[in-house]
């Protein structure tokens, strides 16, 4: 059974767990970033985090430093250090862009974290000690539209990035103040930063809502406007493998095994697809509405007769979904291990919950249903 | 003829539960602006293609999305004079009221009689399945609603024209 935590009625656009997941950073679809400390069995809000002055669109936290980055419509981004009195402080970064940013993520090693932004450009953005301020390189060819999600390589060079101008990329995000000079990947070799690695149309042409790196870095998965789910492995000489489902769109996704991925969307439901190397298969629907339908039928009849005998009308209650969310789900994190092996997800929707829903499960009852 | 309307609800059912899965989308055209994509209409990879519906060459729906609103424009069956004009009325004194209808539009796109906007402010506020299942609703309740009134002017014409020769 999946643990429901409401927020309120707002929704949840974005939310990030801390390294123990003690605590939590999300935004109800405002200026403000909610943090909340989890104490006595319930999530206790312990600070505000009010510095925008638009809607915050990403959050991210890292877990061995300990800061949360967040971005906005009104173009900025800020570094959340935590004080010793308990309050978090921001740090302006200078993004340099004009067009609202859409996402952020820290880096593996977190020393730079990337930006996407509505002015079709990448920001990466480090720290430069002498001046003690955040500084950005833009990565803008070849990109055509807004930029809607990002996800970093585990080698801290390499940015994968989905726009709404149809394409998933490969970007490299090499910065020689900050990183090594990395190894050759499956990738490529030659790795200056704003070098396009890799793009890949997203088949008959569906914005890209949601990308992620496998934990190895060897494979890039992304889902798209098109129901589809498109995976490339380019140990695989680049293979790009779609499925497209009859589902409505999903709109975020993550890998929790080296071969399996968790997505959600427009469904309201989060499901896991699995990766061969020839297909993209549905393993699990984790929401297990089957269980809920054949409960809902005993009771719909003494609704029926109740509703007609309170009010003399015939009343359909389809109104509160059959799904966990009651509305889209916006964003679905690991919650418990890694990318290589995650036992558990959150899940946040516009119906202003938080769901944790527990991967194991499915190992014990296997796949159950396709 | 009443053979072709639940196929026809259901294509429009379907196609809306697509076309409604919007996301918040900040205008890429305007700093810090966010406006319905497919009314502004600046940037075409943002645009979902039309999809048009028709029952026949009078009654047609037209489905246009993109990636934060929605726009259904519905032509309604008007096969005489009378029709044409409790339609145009009944059309206008909604569009009026369309504060209170939220979702409506207040101009119709050309070529249709009534469109609505929606948008996904709506969708976050409201149930995605409810917001298809009024729409439906609308289309269903319109023609039913035209035959009434056309029946009531009929016979208030009819009863009015007896009562005045009655005189003579």
């Amino acid at each position: 059974m999946p643990d429901t935590f409401s927020f309120g009625i707002d929704p949840l656009t974005c939310h990030a767990w801390n390294h123990d997941h003690s605590q939590l950073a999300l935004s109800p679809n405002n200026h403000e970033v909610h943090v909340y400390k989890w104490s006595d069995g319930k999530w206790k809000l312990s600070d505000v985090l009010a510095e925008h002055v638009q809607r915050v669109t990403g959050i991210d936290w890292a877990p061995k430093s300990n800061r949360i980055v967040t971005c906005g419509v009104d173009r900025n981004a800020y570094v959340w250090t935590l004080q010793p009195d308990g309050k978090w402080k921001p740090a302006l970064v200078i993004l340099r862009i004009n067009r609202a940013a859409t996402c952020v993520k820290w880096s593996p090693l977190e020393t730079k974290f990337a930006v996407g932004s509505g002015a079709r450009l990448i920001s990466v953005c480090y720290f430069e000690q002498e001046n003690d301020w955040w500084v950005s390189k833009h990565i803008k060819k070849p990109i055509r539209s807004t930029v809607t999600c990002i996800d970093w390589h585990p080698n801290n060079i390499l940015l994968a990035c989905g726009s709404s101008d149809f394409k998933a990329r490969v970007f490299s995000a090499y910065i020689k103040e900050v990183d090594e000079k990395p190894n050759a990947t499956s990738w490529g070799s030659k790795m200056p930063f704003g070098n396009l690695m890799a793009e890949f149309s997203n088949g008959s042409g569906g914005w890209v809502h949601g990308i992620s790196f496998s934990a190895s870095g060897e494979k890039v998965a992304w889902v798209g406007h098109d129901s589809s789910i498109s995976v490339v492995n380019a140990a695989d000489g680049s293979k790009l493998t779609t499925l497209k489902t009859d589902s409505l769109p999903f709109v975020t996704l993550t890998w929790i095994k080296e071969n399996n991925i968790v997505v959600a969307g427009y469904d309201c439901s989060p499901a896991v697809f699995s990766y061969d190397g020839e297909n993209v298969v549905l393993i699990a629907r984790l929401d297990d509405s089957e269980t809920k339908q054949q409960q809902g039928s005993k009771f719909s009849a003494m609704k029926h007769f109740r509703s007609l005998d309170n009010r003399a009308t015939v009343e359909s209650n389809d109104t509160t979904l059959e799904t966990v969310h009651q509305n889209t789900v916006t964003q679905v994190t690991i919650y418990a291990g890694t990318k290589a092996n995650c036992t558990k997800c959150s899940t946040s929707g516009i119906d202003g919950q938080l769901v944790i829903w527990d991967l194991r499960s499915l190992e014990n009852s296997g796949s159950n249903s396709a | 003829m009443s053979t072709t309307l639940q196929p026809y609800l259901k294509a429009v059912r379907q196609t809306l539960t697509a076309a409604i899965c919007l996301e918040n989308f900040s205008s890429q055209v305007v700093e810090r602006h966010n406006k319905p994509e497919v009314e502004v209409r600046t940037s075409k990879e943002l645009l979902l293609t039309p999809v048009t519906i028709s029952r026949n060459e009078k009654e047609k729906v037209l489905i246009e999305g993109s990636i934060n609103s929605l726009r259904i424009s519905i032509a309604i069956k008007q096969a005489d004079e009378i029709e044409k004009i409790l339609c145009h009325k009944f059309m206008r004194f909604m569009m009026m009221r369309a504060e209170n209808f939220i979702v409506l539009r207040r101009k119709p796109v050309e070529g249709y009689d009534i469109s609505f906007l929606i948008t996904n402010f709506h969708t976050e506020q409201m149930y995605k399945h409810k917001v298809v299942d009024f729409i439906i609703h609308f289309m269903e309740e319109i023609d039913k609603e035209m035959s009434e009134m056309k029946l009531a002017v009929n016979s208030r014409a009819r009863i009015s024209a007896e009562e005045f020769l009655k005189r003579f």
